[in-house]
């Protein structure tokens, strides 16, 4: 992905080296056909997390809708997203 | 009855020609849905300016990397039988299956967890939502076979 351009910081109150320093969530969020068994493997391929783990954020995005994934600097966050959108996974970036 | 296997480090897909034939029919007739898909492409920012940032630079990647895979799933269909693929091509058929089966459910109207008790036995049982069980059961047996 190409270079991210400068943060907006109206009314954030923040420099924007200190907006751009600041973590991002990576949020998804649950689709009704989108496999269990995909989620925990892109989670595992993406993340590098453990089966148990990709496994809970699975079910927790199932059961409450969303779950906060990762968070990372915002270059990093937008990168994640992406990633996710290339495997079809419904990803946002919140701030933290 | 087609199957899917693991030999070593490849994945086997053992089908006849006519189911081959079925999976391009439902790829070329599914795949003009993609564009107008909400779950295809999902917004990154709730923020308006954010989300045309993100769109302007990742956009056309997104949308490269949806047609590659689906390229590769198209290329795999196409080729010799079995129909045996690494684990980069079985990533890209996983992929692009997703894709697929994202943009059938948006145009059914699928639009919640449950879904499924909204629909008679003989609907599911015939397309288009046999047609989304079928790419369902695709997906699953490659997962395994990555697994």
């Amino acid at each position: 992905m190409a270079a991210v351009q400068p943060v907006v910081t109206h009314g954030t109150g923040h420099s924007a080296s200190e907006e751009r320093d600041r973590p991002w969530q990576v949020v998804v969020w649950n689709d009704p056909v989108t496999l269990m068994s995909y989620v925990v493997v892109v989670f595992r391929r993406l993340f590098g997390y453990d089966l148990e783990t990709a496994t809970q954020l699975m079910l927790k995005v199932h059961v409450e809708g969303r779950a906060v994934v990762a968070t990372e600097p915002r270059e990093r966050a937008e990168v994640s997203v992406a990633q996710l959108h290339a495997h079809g996974l419904q990803a946002t970036l919140a701030r933290d | 009855m087609a199957e899917i296997r693991r030999e070593g480090d490849l994945t086997v897909f053992q089908l006849e020609p006519k189911e081959r034939q079925v999976l391009l029919e439902i790829v070329d007739r599914i795949e003009p849905m993609l564009g107008s898909s909400h779950w295809v492409a999902p917004r990154a920012y709730r923020e308006e300016e954010l989300e045309r940032e993100f769109r302007r630079l990742a956009g056309e990647d997104l949308e490269r990397a949806r047609q590659a895979d689906l390229a590769t799933l198209r290329e795999g269909l196409s080729g010799p039988l079995p129909v045996r693929l690494g684990d980069p091509e079985v990533w890209g058929w996983v992929r692009a299956l997703n894709f697929l089966r994202l943009a059938l459910a948006e145009q059914l109207g699928i639009a919640e967890d449950g879904w499924e008790e909204g629909y008679s036995p003989r609907q599911h049982r015939r397309p288009p939502l046999a047609t989304l069980h079928l790419l369902s059961w695709l997906q699953e047996e490659l997962i395994d076979s990555l697994a």
